[in-house]
């Protein structure tokens, strides 16, 4: 197992390489100077020609570039081109924000794909296997930012039961930190529980009418213990692959959601600094989310050889 | 330990009629199927692949997929209770326990995600209530009386470390860990090594006869049978053509198909001749003729076989049936089979 850890950390490199090397090039694509708003009103020429030596942007952006991977490598992000506050630090922040967001949407999406999804595989063909369908299938196609709006509609300002905005972290107060979370990871749930529901389904279904389902049932095992020891077992070995892929789905793809419940999460970062042209911070987040992502993967193989008996070398 | 090979006394095992369909099928894939079983007796069921012999099985264990199979007839009365009627509590409580089952297919039938000990303690505890601890020691017990070595050792492997002969055991082992009454075992070698499968049919007939306990195996290959059956229930397409004690069928089969089948064995056949076959193949359930499912291949079949179906008739030698209406067939033709 450590040889493939080995293995996928080097194979992990030339990825990031080639993620520095896109955002870096798609960002200098975008129309737009950053300096601009910096100059201020006037946009004194001789201003902007200062800052842009100060920031180095007068250099080709090949040199621009090995200078950041330089300064990267290093371990120095750089700082927001607005805020002049470090890179590291911004991300610091807004991530916890951002994985206990994720954290929440995860356990409301398994909490409610996984059982669905056994039920409806036992229960195929009947009414219930069809409910939910539906329901899943509608939980696909809603988008995430209108039932975000509908929910803080209804909950928030109607009914005033939750606060429509904000972010308070679990580590300072539970009971605000769930008032505050538990909107916007149910909608990032629901979305997520609609994927995992199928998935169990078609994974309960592939492996009910396995010969060891039959044992256990020759065993004399009640039925309840069939499927929810030996058929959801091995069931549950792609869906642990699937959850901690969608974990680093979600650590990316909270954009919108965060925007509708102005949460102070990584999403919002980085939107927040795409439109302002912050070149630094744009950088240090995309970079934070590949690492994030090539985790995420590394860590669904891991599991899915812990779980895999199979896999296992002993 | 009394040894059953004659009219054993009280029944394990009494099926009357049973009759199974599947959806969509217009027809019954097996067909008022009966037979008795007496104490430490072995039933061998025979016939070719689909002729509804594993379904059989299935059946009387309450194993049958339903939908799509249907029971629509029939009882299976083990020890005087109906197992086909009877609700699934209390059938999982003799599933198991008094009723236990090895399967075909040993790679597959074992859970790749738990360790054998496991799965066996688990049909201990299941049944008798009894610790986690107990219910592996009873494992390692079993293991050891189906030879397998370093049984210790075995006990926290997965399936996947172990052989195909190795894994059949584990499924004997799981199978007789509660000593049932009944064993049916489903064509058990038949996934197997041709070495392999004469040691698993040896240890199967010495646990067998050691526990005393009753058994139907489920074969197509007749040299199994020769072996260890004392009576013989021959198939074709889901009826019972012929039964009777394994002597009986082999020296004087009486239906043409269960002669064709004893003709086909080489071992057995003399060396007279050639290879006796029997022309053509099943047909497809939707097929089946109406009258003697056999007739459309027997070549001693006429318009009554084709209308008619005939009932199962007691032959001149005691509990041997045979369900034709031209038997005896020396009748017809002299020295046939040879």
């Amino acid at each position: 197992m450590w040889s493939l850890i080995l293995r996928r950390l080097l194979v992990a490199i030339p990825t990031l390489f080639l993620v520095m090397v896109f955002v870096f090039i798609l960002q200098r694509m975008l129309p737009g100077d950053p300096l601009l708003v910096m100059a201020g009103e006037e946009r004194d020429p001789v201003v902007l020609e200062e800052l842009r030596k100060l920031y180095g942007f007068d250099r080709p952006i090949p040199v621009q570039f090995l200078i950041w991977l330089r300064e990267v490598a290093t371990g120095n992000f750089g700082a927001s081109l607005r805020t002049g506050a470090p890179v590291t630090e911004l991300i610091a922040q807004t991530l916890p924000v951002t994985i206990q967001l994720a954290v929440a949407s995860l356990i409301i999406a398994l909490l409610i794909g996984i059982p669905t999804g056994v039920l409806s595989a036992v229960k195929k063909g009947t009414w219930l296997d069809y409910l939910a369908n539906a329901i899943s299938l509608s939980g696909l196609s809603i988008p995430n930012f209108w039932l975000g709006i509908i929910l803080i509609l209804f909950v928030s300002v109607n009914l005033r039961w939750l606060p429509a905005s904000g972010f308070v972290s679990v580590f300072d107060d539970p009971v605000e930190a769930f008032r505050t979370t538990i909107m916007p990871a149910f909608v990032l749930g629901t979305g997520l529980a609609a994927t995992l529901m199928r998935h169990t389904r078609s994974a309960m279904l592939e492996v009910l009418r396995l010969d060891y389902v039959r044992t256990a049932r020759a065993k004399g095992l009640l039925e309840s213990k069939v499927i929810l020891k030996h058929a959801l077992r091995n069931a549950l070995v792609p869906i642990v692959t699937l959850s901690t892929l969608l974990f680093g789905q979600l650590l990316a793809g909270a954009v919108l959601t965060e925007q509708v419940f102005t949460i102070p999460g990584f999403g919002k970062l980085i939107v927040d600094a795409v439109f302002n042209r912050d070149y630094g911070v744009v950088q240090g987040v995309v970079l934070c989310t590949a690492v994030a992502f090539i985790l995420m993967n590394l860590i669904a193989d891991v599991l899915y050889i812990v779980i895999n008996p199979r896999l296992r070398t002993t | 330990m009394e040894a059953g090979v004659s009219a054993p006394t009280g029944d394990v095992l009494a099926v009357d009629e049973l009759t199974i369909r599947f959806d969509g099928h217009g027809v019954d894939l097996v067909d008022r199927a009966s037979f008795r079983l007496g104490r430490g007796e072995t039933l061998c069921l025979v016939g070719e692949s689909g002729c509804g012999k594993s379904i059989t099985a299935l059946a009387v264990m309450g194993l049958l997929a339903s939908p799509p199979a249907r029971i629509t007839r029939g009882r299976a009365l083990f020890q005087g209770e109906d197992l086909l009627s009877m609700p699934r509590k209390p059938l999982a409580d003799l599933r198991g326990n008094r009723l236990a089952m090895i399967f075909q297919e040993p790679m597959t039938s074992l859970n790749p995600a738990f360790r054998i000990g496991d799965q066996i303690a688990e049909a201990v505890v299941r049944h008798h209530g009894v610790s986690q601890q107990e219910g592996r020691a009873r494992a390692l017990d079993v293991l050891r009386r189906v030879r397998i070595p370093a049984a210790e050792k075995r006990l926290d492997a997965y399936p996947h470390q172990l052989s195909g002969g190795m894994r059949q055991r584990v499924m004997i082992a799981m199978a007789l860990v509660n000593r049932p009454d009944l064993l049916i075992a489903d064509e058990p070698t038949t996934a197997l090594d041709v070495t392999i499968q004469a040691q698993i049919l040896a240890l199967i007939a010495e646990l067998q006869r050691e526990a005393g306990m009753a058994m139907i195996l489920v074969t197509h290959d007749l040299g199994v049978v020769a072996e260890v059956a004392d009576r013989v229930a021959v198939m074709y397409a889901g009826r019972f053509v012929e039964t009777g004690p394994v002597d009986a069928i082999f020296s004087d089969p009486q239906h043409p198909y269960a002669l064709g089948l004893i003709g086909s064995l080489p071992s057995l056949g003399k060396r007279e001749g050639r290879l006796a076959t029997i022309a053509g193949s099943v047909p497809p359930p939707q097929r089946f003729p109406a009258g003697c499912r056999f007739a459309t291949r027997c070549p001693f079949a006429d318009e009554r076989c084709a209308r008619e179906v005939p009932p199962l008739v007691e032959t001149s030698t005691p509990g041997h049936q045979v369900a034709c209406f031209k038997a005896p067939l020396e009748i017809h033709v002299g020295g046939l089979a040879a």
